[in-house]
């Protein structure tokens, strides 16, 4: 035995003291801690940067190089680290560096001074589980707790650091567990008895399996993704008036319930508009990066937050999708990590050319038309396949599902006697001009605009390149009862103009008065098919699908090269300064573009999903780790770089990875399945003095996890052990019950409207998010503002949070009918009824501790409210008759307290 | 202990510290028994580029105990802030910013000069210029100008301290107010109290260490990203007590539930909670006991400071309040409650100050005297009754809005306006701040002799903000947190302590 210990103690000094630096692990946390705050990224002292190999080696202002590969002694470096005098010696003005840091750097540079990558920005490899690894194979007394490869992982991690694993935690514990994490809420009473009367390992994988295919499944998981994809109800900003894209919502419910594949379900979110023939569904998945908010406000730049809205884009795809802080490259080279500042904008290029401007509609949206419109549109889009083309027709199909490609109004100038009237439509008073520049006019013989005008009798002249120029069109425009869209038939033309529109109306007497308001214009060729069979109705169709009542869904679209962008680098991030132009390209540090990836949006999606990508798998696999085990792999959810929080199990992190691209295709699912059916995730979470003063955060998995709830599982799980829950699933965002007095906008008189009926008992998925005034018990509990991509919420622990669950008329509602559940399921008792109730909240048996202090109470209430019958029938909201009040406001405070109980607000 | 033991044993303990070192919030020393000072100042150390300092080695948050009270960066005159905040932005040029000038110019058309290249909210065209709508006078040894608007105030004018040269690079409201509160014009960023809060926790724990208090019948344009906590964890937002309904959310036990009742159901709940940490031994679940027992205690002294009636009544002669209304004065005479209770952070927003002359409200000449009636008398109250109780050195007050407005008349699309109003202006407007260690009778900045530019003296929000941090003990550049892979300031790379005014 003896032998043995000394030999296991030779082979961790050896392994400890590594011959060879390793450049990631060792050399890099030393510059990033002591040097590169002066010498890399913005700042390079001295002209001497570590942030790339390449400027480390190079010369510097002395003339020499400060690092000499294999020659520490002559190396500049080194000199300056060791040497006495304060002034000289480095870092400066600051603590020096330990013999052992400079040890480190003396045998790197001794050794090469190679450069390595950062471990995130190596593609994930194939990692070997450590079956045995076990010095020699010879404790393998663990396998019996080994249950799949991540507790390989986990227990080699353990038998490094001589810690312990956990028992496996009692069934019921496993199964509200297992919920939670699963579909977010305590799932059906009749799946816990399959479970219990099942002992075997094939019982606990069906509840898994149920639990996985259950459609609550989407909603739990969608719940994570809408703060990544800082989802909300509304546009932001001061006006921050309402947003209808909620089905966006729906399409993340059911992707994660159909189990799309990670990487289908990001490229439908980045590029689906970009596939070919793109479904609505591929539509409505873009409107992923409609989340960016819009400014409604009068007097604002509509450019200015067009680019807030972009680069609010690159920051949340590199943030949500590939954990990584891009945002403070927008305004120089990022001093860690290695990403350029010009890749910033580089990478913005992929974006810069989506349709939409921070107009007040939103613009593009997709049209989704109610029947008859919806089969008229399949049958003119039939006749046109056949009469036109299949090009043409997807033109036109496109066209009348979005009204792109059009020019909004706010692309207008040159006003004279009018003006860009909200941000953003072009308004003329009574012989007012303004122009529309360079418009393609090349077989262009129709324009479709839309607009309003409260008069009749209004003269609207179109003319070429000046105010005098020729008249290229003229029309009379008639009062309007809404917004219409028209139509006026085009001379041939040719080349790129300028068009100059004046409006004039002998009508107007108040000059003050504005005449017409335009809102888009749409130039196209003429409609197809003219003299073939059907032509009238076809065209006749086309006009009332054109303007049909349509449910609308931001999406993206890109530009047409007429109206092409060109990007820029912003100087110091500032975006009226700009800098050289670029073409849209990924960072150089990462993987290449796919052979055949177009350079836009699509092709960044299927770099993005590429399986030499190194980000995005961990990324995607960490945070499902979090999700359920409280901490990711790495800590550090929204930043895997050299700033983050090194992983832990990096070998697990890269298997996970590696095992969710190559062996389960993407499938979140199936990921989810490794992690449950782990013997690490069915620890018991109980803790003692020992374990929390050497795994105190549980990073190393000496138990099962033991989190707070979500906001949204503390409300799920209330309504849900009450028995009120809708099961509704789907549509427009609901409004339960909130405190008056939340919303009080200025300017903009949208009102909280009470949702009416089974909405008020909604999941709190589909509740109503304004990003002003969010919904305040939910903020109480973590929930994120939504304004940007948020990737981690951190967890509190206030008394506002026990205000909430205490007195919140949402939770006392679901308290009264709790108490009306124990009161029917367990009879006429009164112990009965709590031990009913406390297992129907915790699984559990109440112990006798336990059911003193409630029945006590219970009994205390009950004195009190039989004395006041008023306050018995208050508290049960006159819900009972009043001689029943008293028993059921007493239980009704017993359940309210079982409902605060830690237990209930914490997942064991 | 073997070797090996013993050597296990560092490993693991440095793996620990190794987390400790990085920058999750939670590590905020457990054990803050001892040392809490020198370290909790280690960690609010930080600069983003490249400080010859020590990097800061974690963001001071504890989520067992997160308003724990805790020392500044240094010894700060000011103890707490009661900041008014007049949304919509007063009319300088109304108030103190005197300009004899611009009324020989009153009804001339706006000169050329002044309109190239600027952008207003509303101006269109040419606008012609309006003269001061009220006498000044000159009030106190200061000497300073007040208007006849301010009758109150004028009284206290030695007590006050005018920065009469502040700037803005923001000309809406919405982004404005996050400019002066938030340090961004855009939403995310923690607000100044939130700020506050964050790095000096609460010393009263039965009460928020932040509240936010609204007037005027509107939240202000910005909404409650104002009071937000942005990026900071969510429990350093400013807690809105209300004067309708619940004071604070939630505060109020249901109908039908008595004091006593309350009590019994939180023993209860504490009672379960504590037979559940026997079983688990989740030092949580102790900070959970911890939590319902302050809500409790809040449940009781929330309440309790909300209620002015108890205020005898020349205290409520002074402010002008009008018990049971939500109003302004109200609000000031709770702000002092608060503050004397230990709040760090009292945030008043006062909405109808937008003096467009659009409608009678709106009109300079008009809803704006009355706007000055709602708040002049209780605002000298609040710096007469700070100090007549010794609070007032140790309380700093601010008052202003979140720009100026012009020397000219606006012109609405080019038309004139049905009354006489002043658009949103960015060049020029006075804030004043009062006790918390700044300067007495003391005048800061002047704008030109129309009121259009600042000329010396000039302030922007990030310097007030400095300003504000220094009063309570922080350097707006080393006061910093860690986030998507930066230290943000509240002050980001801007920002002067206005040292000229500071005693």
């Amino acid at each position: 035995m003896i032998v043995v210990l000394a030999g296991i103690i030779t082979i961790f000094t050896f392994s400890t003291r590594r011959k060879t630096v390793d450049f990631s692990a060792d050399v890099k946390p030393i510059l990033n801690k002591k040097c590169i705050s002066c010498h890399g990224g913005v700042k390079k002292q001295g002209g001497f940067s570590l942030l790339f190999h390449e400027e480390a080696l190079a010369v510097t202002e002395s003339g020499k190089p400060s690092i000499i590969p294999g020659d520490p002694d002559n190396s500049e470096m080194i000199r300056r680290l060791t040497l006495h005098d304060p002034e000289e010696r480095m870092p400066y003005k600051a603590d020096p560096l330990t013999d052992e840091e400079i040890d480190i750097l003396r045998r790197w540079i001794k050794q090469g001074a190679e450069w390595g990558e950062h471990w995130a920005y190596v593609p994930v490899q194939a990692v070997p589980v450590p079956r045995s690894s076990s010095f020699f194979g010879l404790v393998n007394r663990q396998n019996a707790w080994t249950k799949n490869e991540i507790d390989y992982f986990i227990a080699e991690k353990h038998r490094e650091l001589k810690l312990a694993h956990a028992a496996e935690a009692d069934k019921k514990t496993l199964f509200r567990r297992l919920s939670l994490d699963l579909i977010g809420m305590p799932a059906k009473d009749e799946w816990l008895q399959q479970y219990l009367e099942d002992d075997t390992e094939k019982g606990y994988e069906a509840l898994v399996d149920s639990l996985l295919a259950s459609p609550h499944f989407g909603e739990r998981w969608t719940s994570m993704w809408l703060d990544l994809a800082r989802y909300a109800d509304t546009k932001g900003y001061e006006a921050d008036m309402s947003r209808n894209i909620w089905k966006y919502r729906d399409w993340l419910i059911k992707a994660f319930n159909s189990d799309k594949p990670y990487d289908k379900f990001l490229i439908e979110q980045l590029a689906g508009d970009l596939l070919p023939n793109p479904t609505d569904a591929q539509y409505i998945a873009t409107a992923f990066h409609r989340n960016s908010m819009t400014n409604d406000e009068g007097g604002t730049d509509n450019e200015e937050f067009r680019t807030a809205a972009v680069m609010d884009r690159v920051n949340t795809t590199w943030e949500a999708l590939m954990g990584t802080t891009f945002a403070c490259v927008q305004c120089h080279s990022h001093p860690y990590d290695p990403f350029t500042f010009d890749e910033y904008y580089k990478f913005l290029a992929f974006f810069n050319n989506s349709r939409d401007e921070d107009t007040q509609a939103d613009y593009p949206l997709l049209r989704q038309f109610k029947e008859p419109d919806s089969a008229k549109l399949q049958e003119l889009n039939t006749w046109l396949e056949q009469n036109a083309g299949k090009n043409k027709a997807k033109e036109i199909y496109t066209f009348l599902k979005t009204w792109q490609p059009s020019i909004n109004s706010l692309q207008c100038d040159d006003y004279i006697n009018g003006a860009q009237v909200s941000s953003w439509f072009a308004g003329l008073r009574n012989n007012g001009s303004c122009r529309l520049p360079g418009i393609h006019l090349d077989n262009k013989k129709r324009l479709l605009y839309r607009y309003t005008t409260g008069f009749d009798g209004g003269a609207w002249t179109i003319r070429l390149d000046s105010l005098q120029g020729p008249v290229l069109k003229k029309t009379m425009l008639k009062k309007t009862k809404d917004w219409e869209i028209a139509e006026l038939e085009l001379d041939d033309m040719k080349g790129v103009h300028d068009l100059y529109f004046t409006y004039s109306n002998p009508a107007l007497h108040n000059k003050e008065n504005t005449g017409v308001l335009f809102e888009w214009f749409h130039f196209d060729e003429p409609f197809p098919g003219k003299g073939k069979s059907g032509y009238d109705s076809a065209y006749a169709a086309y006009w009332q699908i054109l303007k049909a009542p349509a449910e609308t869904t931001p999406i993206m679209m890109e530009s047409n090269r007429e109206q092409f962008r060109t990007t820029h680098t912003f100087e110091r991030g500032n975006w009226l300064v700009k800098g050289d132009e670029v073409q849209p390209v990924t960072p150089q540090i990462m993987n290449p573009m796919p052979a055949d990836a177009p350079d836009n949006r699509l092709g960044l999606a299927r770099w993005l999903t590429d399986k030499k990508n190194p980000l995005t798998a961990r990324t995607m696999v960490n945070r499902l780790w979090e999700q359920l085990f409280g901490n990711g792999i790495t800590e550090t959810l929204e930043d895997m770089g050299t700033q983050g929080i090194p992983p832990t199990h990096k070998e697990l992190l890269d298997w996970l990875s590696w095992t969710f691209m190559h062996e389960d295709n993407w499938s979140v699912k199936k990921t989810l399945k490794r992690l449950v059916m782990s013997t690490t995730y069915r620890q018991a979470s109980f803790a003692n003095e020992d374990i929390l003063e050497k795994d105190p955060y549980n990073r190393y998995l000496t138990r099962g996890p033991r989190v707070r709830l979500s906001a949204e599982q503390v409300r799920d799980q209330a309504l849900v052990i009450s028995g009120i829950l809708s099961q509704k699933m789907y549509g427009p965002s609901v409004m339960p019950y909130q405190p008056k007095g939340i919303w009080l906008s200025p300017w903009n008189g949208a009102d909280w409207q009470q949702s009416t009926g089974e909405d008020q008992y909604r999941r709190g998925v589909y509740i109503y998010w304004k990003r002003t005034a969010p919904y305040p018990s939910m903020m109480t509990f973590d929930a994120t503002g939504r304004e940007v991509c948020s990737s981690r919420r951190i967890r509190t622990n206030t008394p506002l949070q026990a205000l909430v669950t205490l007195n919140d008329e949402a939770y006392l509602e679901a308290a009264r009918h709790f108490a009306l559940r124990m009161h029917k399921e367990a009879g006429k008792n009164i112990s009965d009824q709590i031990k009913k109730g406390y297992e129907l909240a915790t699984y559990h048996t109440i112990s006798a501790d336990g059911l003193k202090v409630l029945e006590n109470l219970y009994y205390s209430s009950l004195e009190s409210y039989k004395k006041d019958k008023e306050a018995a029938c208050e508290m049960m909201n006159n819900m009972t008759t009043q001689e029943a009040a008293p028993e059921a406001a007493a239980l009704t405070l017993v359940a309210s307290s079982i409902l605060n109980m830690d237990e209930l607000i914490t997942k064991n | 202990m073997t070797q090996k033991e013993l050597h296990t044993q560092r490993l693991v303990k440095e793996a620990n510290e190794t987390f400790m070192s990085y920058q999750t919030r939670r590590h905020f020393i457990r054990e803050s028994a001892m040392g809490l000072g020198s370290l909790a100042l280690g960690a609010l150390l930080g600069s983003s580029c490249g400080s010859k300092k020590a990097v800061p080695t974690a963001n001071i948050f504890d989520a067992a105990n997160p308003l724990a009270s805790r020392p500044p960066q240094f010894a700060g005159k000011a103890k707490s802030v009661i900041y008014l905040h007049m949304a919509g932005a007063p009319s300088q040029l109304e108030l103190f910013d005197y300009k004899p000038d611009l009324m020989k110019l009153d009804g001339q058309d706006c000169p050329q000069s002044l309109l190239e290249g600027k952008r207003f909210a509303f101006i269109r065209g040419v606008p012609k210029m309006l003269g001061p709508q009220a006498a000044f006078k000159q009030h106190g040894d200061s000497g300073a100008w007040i208007s006849e608007n301010l009758p109150h105030l004028s009284t206290v004018a030695d007590e006050v301290c005018f920065l009469k040269a502040c700037t803005t690079d923001q000309f809406n409201h919405a982004p404005a107010q996050l400019m002066m509160h938030t340090g961004s014009a855009r939403l995310g960023r923690p607000s100044i109290g939130s700020w506050v809060t964050y790095g000096l926790g609460s010393d009263n724990q039965n009460l928020p260490g932040f509240v936010v208090l609204t007037s005027g019948g509107r939240f202000p344009d910005a909404g409650k990203s104002v009071w937000g906590s942005g990026f900071l964890p969510s429990v350093y937002q400013g807690v809105q007590c209300r004067s309708e309904g619940d004071p604070v959310l939630f505060v109020s036990d249901p109908k039908g539930m008595s004091r006593d009742l309350r009590k019994a159901s939180i023993d209860a709940i504490n009672e379960m909670n504590r037979i559940k940490y026997q079983e688990y031994k989740d030092p949580e679940i102790n900070s959970r006991i911890s939590q319902y027992e302050m809500a409790y205690r809040m449940q009781i002294s929330v309440p309790e400071v909300m209620d002015i009636s108890n205020e005898p009544d020349y205290i409520h002669e002074m402010y002008g309040t009008q018990p049971g209304k939500a109003c302004f004065a109200n609000n000031v005479l709770l702000a002092r409650k608060l503050v004397e209770k230990g709040v760090r952070f009292v945030q008043l927003f006062d909405w109808g100050w937008d003096s467009h002359g659009t409608d009678a409200n709106l009109a300079i000449d008009y809803g704006f005297i009355n706007k000055c009636r709602q708040v002049d008398r209780a605002s000298t109250a609040l710096l007469l009754d700070l100090k007549q109780r010794g609070l007032l050195d140790e309380t700093l007050v601010v008052w202003g809005g979140e720009f100026g407005r012009t020397p000219m008349m606006e012109n609405r699309e080019g038309k004139q306006n049905p009354f006489k109003g002043r658009d949103h202006h960015v060049e020029a407007f006075t804030i004043w701040m009062a006790g918390g260690g700044i300067k007495k009778g003391f005048s800061y900045g002047e704008t030109d002799e129309i009121g259009y530019s600042a000329i010396s003296g000039k302030v922007d929000p990030f310097d007030i903000q400095a300003t504000i941090l220094n009063q309570m003990g922080f350097d707006h550049e080393q006061f910093t947190y860690q986030f998507q892979g930066r230290f943000f300031r509240l002050t980001d790379v801007h920002g002067r302590v206005i040292s000229e005014i500071v005693a």
